[in-house]
């Protein structure tokens, strides 16, 4: 049993990573950012591009080493998702939702056969890994490096947290949520604060990829894309647009799959844990955290 | 608009098919006449392979061990006085795609299919070239369901499932497995592999405590491996791809699996080993037809493909190779490239000579030894002979 719920809360941190740049968009301009998936695969394949790169690398320590392509890799994510929404979606913000939706699809497309075209279409195997002796919980067996990656993983979110509720930009992101026009009347920079929220939650994505190609050992084009519609769904569990909303979703998603998997078998895992999750909207279609006001984040 | 845009399609390959049904009689018909205005023509071989998606690696090896069989055979002047032609299409490992492809290739008047790697994009195509009145060697793709379908026109050159499963089962008994775990992927190749071994396994008394089907796109497996575990295994047979199943093995060798972990020829890769780590290896097993470098005369041949194409020959090229050879002394032996002569011709080969030793057809057109053996990962991370599974 404690081997199902590690299993499970060790997936559903990545899942929660990812969701948070879902929420956090969706939060403050109301788009559903289907590249978000592909922005994580790009922050692996940056990663993946370091370690080629300076092969002397990988043989050093393993965790500074991962936390410094971590941290290159969040910069670059970070920068590619501005340049993203700089492009792709500030042309279109005042344009109907549907046309920014499919924008957002074209833009997956394009980032997934893009890296496609230029790594090609099998998986590769990642430079650096991150592997660890067992460390014994109660019953169950955890590994060092989910450790370590989960331990990252909590401090990014606490951080993200800290910074959207306590500082000056974080209170600008909420009060664009709540009322763009009135934010800008108080002379908040919206187009700023707005390419600030997509940096980060770009950066979180990336660093998402990074671990995954770092723990998991192969990373491909097409990585993005499952994770990138299992954060959506954690999303909108946790209450799209509320940022603690998506690290409960995640974790909840992770953990109905673990379950799934051992009570139903792998085969029907999917249709069980989306099962749930059609019983659960039927009920609460906010979500856990989510409101019915306008209010967000 | 589909739906209008669907049966313009199928007109379409009526027509086409009917032309090419004009056009291969008349063909076959001028061969066997001997000597009219169509033998200056090329016979056309035509091919489906993944040139794109995840198996596209596979699509090159298979188009240049064909081409190596053609050019071969046209150098030594052809079949029956005419040179070959190969014409590759994509089939993407996508039944869609491979639809279309076959198509297109009937379209341009092929008398012969040598191609088809994944099963399921492959078994669509099977209508289509039959038709045509098109005989099919089959290079790699060897579900049981392309047998099942009972066309007379289809020929595998690879190993079926079942086939591949005896192999499994023997290599289960000889290493004394005393709980087996199954693990497939769910499409169409992995699944039949998986209950032909399950079904043969427990004929030949083994014990089968637990299957399981993952999602390939995935890349996290520790609950199934969680699961794997608890029941007791030290036989794991997984008979998808490498891109699930180097991470499957690297999980379960994490948690602390120290069995065997047999895989279907469609994970032997060398990316296989690269994927999983170094030091996660051990006990790697894997069921497969014999490549090149397994073989008595097989060095030169792959020295052959090396000098032509400037790598070593992955797999599926001698697959190919063989196919085009078989289909070659096919159309050859009936004198003609009419479907029904070449069939007969194709089932009356008796022990016929290609670089991975002598072939013959059951009547269901299946190979009569399939020649599987065992593999295992070497020093380098590539695979190398195992376990011949002689005797």
């Amino acid at each position: 049993m404690t081997q199902i719920i590690l299993n499970g809360l060790f997936v559903g941190s990545f899942y929660a990573l990812v969701a948070l740049g879902y929420s956090m968009v969706y939060g403050v301009i109301k788009l559903l950012n289907f590249a978000h998936g592909d922005i994580y695969m790009l922050g692996a394949f940056v990663g993946l591009v370091i370690l080629t790169a300076f092969p002397g690398l990988g043989a050093g320590a393993t965790i500074p080493v991962l936390m410094l392509v971590l941290l290159i890799s969040m910069l670059a994510s970070g920068f590619v998702g501005v340049g993203i929404e700089r492009v792709a979606y500030r042309p279109l913000r005042s344009a109907p939702r549907l046309a920014v939706l499919i924008t957002a699809v074209g833009m997956s497309f394009t980032l997934e056969y893009g890296i496609r075209q230029i790594f090609g279409p099998s998986p590769q195997a990642y430079p650096l890994r991150v592997t660890g002796d067992p460390l014994p919980v109660f019953d169950a067996q955890l590994s060092s490096a989910q450790l370590v990656l989960m331990v990252v993983a909590a401090l990014l979110m606490a951080g993200l947290g800290l910074y959207v509720d306590r500082t000056r930009e974080g209170r600008a992101m909420r009060a664009i949520a709540l009322d763009q026009r009135a934010s800008t009347l108080m002379g908040i920079d919206v187009n700023r604060t707005i390419s600030r929220v997509f940096f980060i939650g770009s950066a979180l994505a990336g660093a998402g990829g990074v671990m995954a190609g770092a723990f998991y050992g192969s990373v491909d084009f097409l990585m993005g894309f499952t994770i990138g519609l299992k954060a959506f769904t954690a999303a909108v569990i946790g209450g799209i647009g509320s940022l603690y909303g998506a690290m409960i979703g995640g974790l909840i998603l992770g953990l109905l799959e673990s379950f799934g998997t051992t009570w139903v078998g792998g085969e029907w895992r999917d249709v069980f844990s989306f099962a749930c999750l059609i019983l659960f909207l039927t009920f609460r279609p906010t979500g856990v955290l989510g409101t019915r006001v306008v209010e967000r984040m | 608009m589909e739906k209008r845009f669907g049966s313009f399609k199928r007109v379409g390959t009526i027509v086409v098919a009917a032309a090419c049904m004009a056009l291969t009689a008349g063909c076959s018909g001028g061969v066997a006449g001997g000597g009219n205005s169509d033998t200056g023509g090329a016979l056309k071989f035509g091919m489906l392979a993944p040139f794109s998606g995840s198996e596209s690696a596979f699509g090159e090896y298979m188009k240049n061990g064909a081409t190596l069989a053609v050019d071969e055979i046209n150098a030594a002047g052809g079949v029956n006085g005419q040179q070959i032609e190969l014409i590759a299409e994509d089939e993407a490992c996508d039944a869609t795609t491979a639809v279309a492809g076959a198509n297109k290739l009937v379209s341009q008047g092929v008398v012969a299919s040598v191609g088809g790697y994944c099963s399921g994009a492959t078994l669509p195509t099977l209508p289509i070239f039959l038709q045509a009145k098109i005989p099919m060697v089959i290079a790699a793709a060897n579900s049981d369901d392309l047998v099942a379908a009972k066309q007379p026109n289809v020929f595998l050159v690879n190993g079926t499932g079942t086939q591949q499963a005896q192999a499994a089962v023997k290599f289960a008994e000889k290493s004394a497995a005393k709980s087996i775990y199954v693990i497939d992927e769910g499409d169409a190749y992995s699944t039949n592999l998986s209950k032909a071994f399950i079904s043969q396994a427990k004929d030949a008394g083994l014990n089968v405590s637990g299957s399981t089907t993952v999602t390939p796109t995935d890349k996290d497996f520790s609950t199934d491996v969680d699961k794997m575990m608890k029941a007791g295994t030290d036989f794991v047979y997984y008979t998808g791809y490498y891109q699930a199943g180097s991470l499957v093995n690297h999980q379960a060798k994490a948690a602390g699996y120290k069995g065997i972990f047999l895989i279907g020829d469609g994970a032997v890769d060398a990316k296989f080993a690269e994927i999983t780590g170094k030091g996660f290896t051990d006990n790697v097993y894997g069921t497969f037809t014999m490549t090149p470098d397994m073989l008595q005369d097989g060095g030169a041949w792959s020295a052959a493909y090396k000098d032509k194409f400037g790598t070593d020959p992955g797999p599926y090229a001698l697959q190919s190779y063989n196919a085009v050879k078989v289909m070659a002394e096919g159309i050859k032996q009936a004198g003609s490239t009419d479907m029904d002569k070449v069939d007969a011709a194709l089932h009356n080969l008796k022990d016929f000579s290609t670089a991975s030793g002598s072939i013959s057809f059951t009547e269901q057109g299946t190979l009569s030894d399939a020649k599987f053996v065992i593999v295992t990962i070497g020093p380098d991370g590539k695979f190398v002979l195992s376990d011949r599974l002689e005797g």
